[in-house]
């Protein structure tokens, strides 16, 4: 006989986890008390969501399922911002909630929150235990469901008196989906089709997301698109998946993309999409964007479709196996010479990449911070306009080596999640940038660092302002700075300090000069080589922009390029 | 007004999913009738959405886990010039080349 705390854990690791994120209470605390020898090891976060957000970065850095554990009530409620998270951002993620006892259900009684019903559109798929026995088939029906297609959120509400009671357990079971026509994907015939359009474009360009990472195409997807050698970008998530290097990769496309991709995405006449669900902050006006293009859009979850933009042929699966497909039919075919539209696209603009030593001193420190990182790093980025300039600036070949918050665009993300990415990959160098905003928000993982002895490496660029809320403020509402005004923060070294965390600041005039002197640079090498946790806090100028930006609601040809009011 | 008829099984949640999916949009939803079949559940929604939005239901509906199928009463066949979850590959090769 087997209490169902226990039962619960030997299906996790039936399922391979061997580390959960989580937060003890009163409704989950037999889960808790059967961790103790089950092989599944338990990291105590400091807040529900630093657990969930661990549990995201975990996911991230590895692809495999991510396990947040929280109780009943408040302690459920906090992981919603890490589920809706996940839910944007294809994150494969297993929450498992206490829940109250099950005659109490439904009474309002103490902690009682109805989690299934608060994460029902939040999740790819949920269930609250109703009886022991269905534990084992609850919990491998939820990880596959996190797993399969489209990764995705998972909650399983357990009731207390579940996880106390004793059944005999003959085992972990497999889940078997049931096969649905909705479940059809593309055949052959589309390959044809494709090489059509390629052969009647002009302008065509490809855009790639974080579903060719996802699928794990990523070699397939590059030895295409070298293949084709069209002008090229990525969406924030898709950084990464082609390497920054070839001839024809344009960086970054969207609201804060460069010039030169969103000024190819423009003029396109055929856009192949791979993996990307086409989100407004890649857009911009739906109704201009791609004005003259034709769409092809790879994508496994058919509900991405359409959403804002309608494509002219969809290519439904996995891509690991439509980009295979569609490259064998290539290669039967010759193409039209798109060097002429190539040298335009990639041409002067393309040097934007890397204007080093042009910039201003933020993106000057990130450039040198990133310069010096060891090769295979993972850089995370909270949100605001520091992940916009780490997005443009962080120059990663690694699929899975620029972590953030792209869909919900979550402050307080990236300490909690760099404590999973690390867990993780312990012999990684984990580089975690915030904004002085966004690092208070989840500023009590610093004991989960300590604790755990991570050598997670803490920057906080810090302007005392919520930096990108107020450059909207400044270009849109008349530098009307409402309520973003952080200058009265704390003092983040002395607080690193109290966490037992060694730091130290650095100022903006260390980035004037360039190349940078032999001191700073020698503060920057130390700081990514120590072995220990080390924080970083970088000066910024108050009223320092993000740029390029595509105004909301504009289209991405009307990009700012520089500092002037929008009409 | 559009119909649409879902089948799909009765486990958590699962109608509820279905539902969020027209509210979400804001849409009303004037008529609703939800009954067990002989094997499956089955209901029927009474929507005002427009094509685009068909087409983004369809394949939000689809997309849950326990739904199995998906049918609508349309006046105009598919008449947007991109093929949706399910249409023949036929269909959107013809769409895409139009």
């Amino acid at each position: 006989m087997l209490k169902g705390a226990d039962i619960v854990l030997q299906c996790l690791r039936a399922e391979g986890v061997d580390l959960v994120f989580g937060y003890p209470g009163g409704a989950i605390m037999p889960l808790y008390d059967a961790l103790e020898g089950s092989g599944v090891r338990h990291i105590l976060t400091r807040h529900e969501q630093g657990a969930v957000f661990a549990a995201e970065g975990y996911a991230r850095a590895t692809g495999k399922v991510g396990v947040a554990m929280a109780t009943s009530g408040p302690g459920a409620t906090n992981l919603v911002t890490g589920i809706a998270d996940a839910k944007m951002d294809s994150v494969p993620l297993v929450c498992i909630t206490g829940q109250v006892r099950s005659a109490l259900i439904g009474t309002d009684a103490f902690q009682e929150t109805d989690v299934f019903g608060v994460t029902l559109s939040l999740t790819k798929w949920s269930r609250l235990v109703r009886t022991i026995d269905e534990i084992p088939e609850v919990i491998a029906e939820g990880f596959y469901w996190a797993r399969s297609g489209r990764p995705g959120p998972v909650v399983i509400d357990i009731p207390t008196d579940m996880l106390k009671a004793k059944k005999e357990f003959s085992g972990p079971v497999k889940f078997t989906p049931h096969a649905r026509p909705a479940d059809a994907k593309a055949e052959g015939g589309f390959t044809d089709t494709i090489v059509a359009l390629l052969q009647q474009s002009v302008k065509p360009v490809a855009l790639v997301g974080a579903g060719a990472k996802l699928s794990g195409a990523i070699s397939r997807l590059r030895r295409l698109l070298d293949d084709l050698n069209i002008p090229t970008f990525a969406t924030v998530h898709g950084l990464g998946a082609v390497p920054p290097e070839a001839p024809y990769y344009l960086g970054m496309v969207g609201m804060h993309g460069t010039r030169a991709a969103n000024t190819a995405l423009h003029d396109t006449d055929l856009l192949m999409v791979f993996g990307a669900r086409l989100d407004d902050r890649v857009t911009g006006d739906p109704s201009r964007f791609a004005p003259h293009a034709k769409i092809v859009h790879f994508e496994i979850d058919p509900a991405q479709l359409d959403r804002v933009r309608a494509c002219e042929l969809a290519v439904i699966g996995n891509l690991a196996e439509t980009i295979p497909a569609f490259h064998a039919e290539l290669q039967r075919h010759s193409l039209p010479d798109f060097s002429d539209w190539r040298a335009v696209a990639c041409g002067e603009e393309r040097a934007e990449l890397d204007p080093r030593g042009l910039a201003q001193p933020t993106i000057r420190f990130l450039d040198e911070l990133f310069s010096r990182l060891p090769q295979d790093s993972v850089v995370l980025a909270d949100v605001g306009q520091h992940q916009m300039w780490a997005a443009q600036r962080y120059r990663s070949s690694s699929p899975r080596g620029f972590i953030t918050s792209g869909g919900l665009g979550a402050m307080g993300f990236a300490l909690p999640a760099a404590v999973g990415v690390q867990l993780a990959k312990p012999d990684t160098c984990v580089l975690c940038v915030s904004g002085d905003g966004g690092f208070q928000m989840n500023i009590q993982e610093l004991a989960t660092v300590h604790r755990l002895g991570l050598p997670v490496k803490m920057v906080i660029i810090d302007n005392k302002y919520l930096g990108m809320v107020r450059q909207w403020q400044q270009l849109f509402y008349q530098r009307n700075y409402a309520e973003t005004d952080l200058s009265d923060n704390p003092d983040f070294v002395e607080i690193a300090k109290a966490y037992k965390i060694h730091s130290f600041r650095l100022k903006e005039d260390a980035m004037r000069e360039f190349p940078v002197s032999d001191d700073t640079g020698d503060k920057i090498d130390r700081f990514l080589r120590s072995p220990q946790p080390e924080l970083l806090v970088f000066d910024c100028a108050p009223e320092a922009n993000v740029f390029p930006m595509v105004p909301a609601g504009a289209a991405l040809s009307e990009m700012l390029l520089e500092e002037e009011p929008a009409q | 007004m559009q119909s649409f008829q879902i089948r799909y099984r009765n486990t958590q949640g699962t109608l509820m999913r279905i539902l969020n999916a027209a509210s979400r949009r804001g849409l009303d939803i004037p008529t609703v009738h939800a009954e067990a079949g002989e094997r499956d559940h089955h209901i029927m929604l009474l929507l005002d959405v427009n094509q685009k939005q068909v087409g983004q239901l369809y394949r939000e509906w689809y997309s849950i886990a326990d739904v199995i199928h998906v049918g609508a009463m349309h006046s105009a066949a598919w008449a947007s010039p991109y093929p949706v979850a399910g249409a023949t590959q036929e269909e959107a090769r013809l769409a895409a080349r139009a």
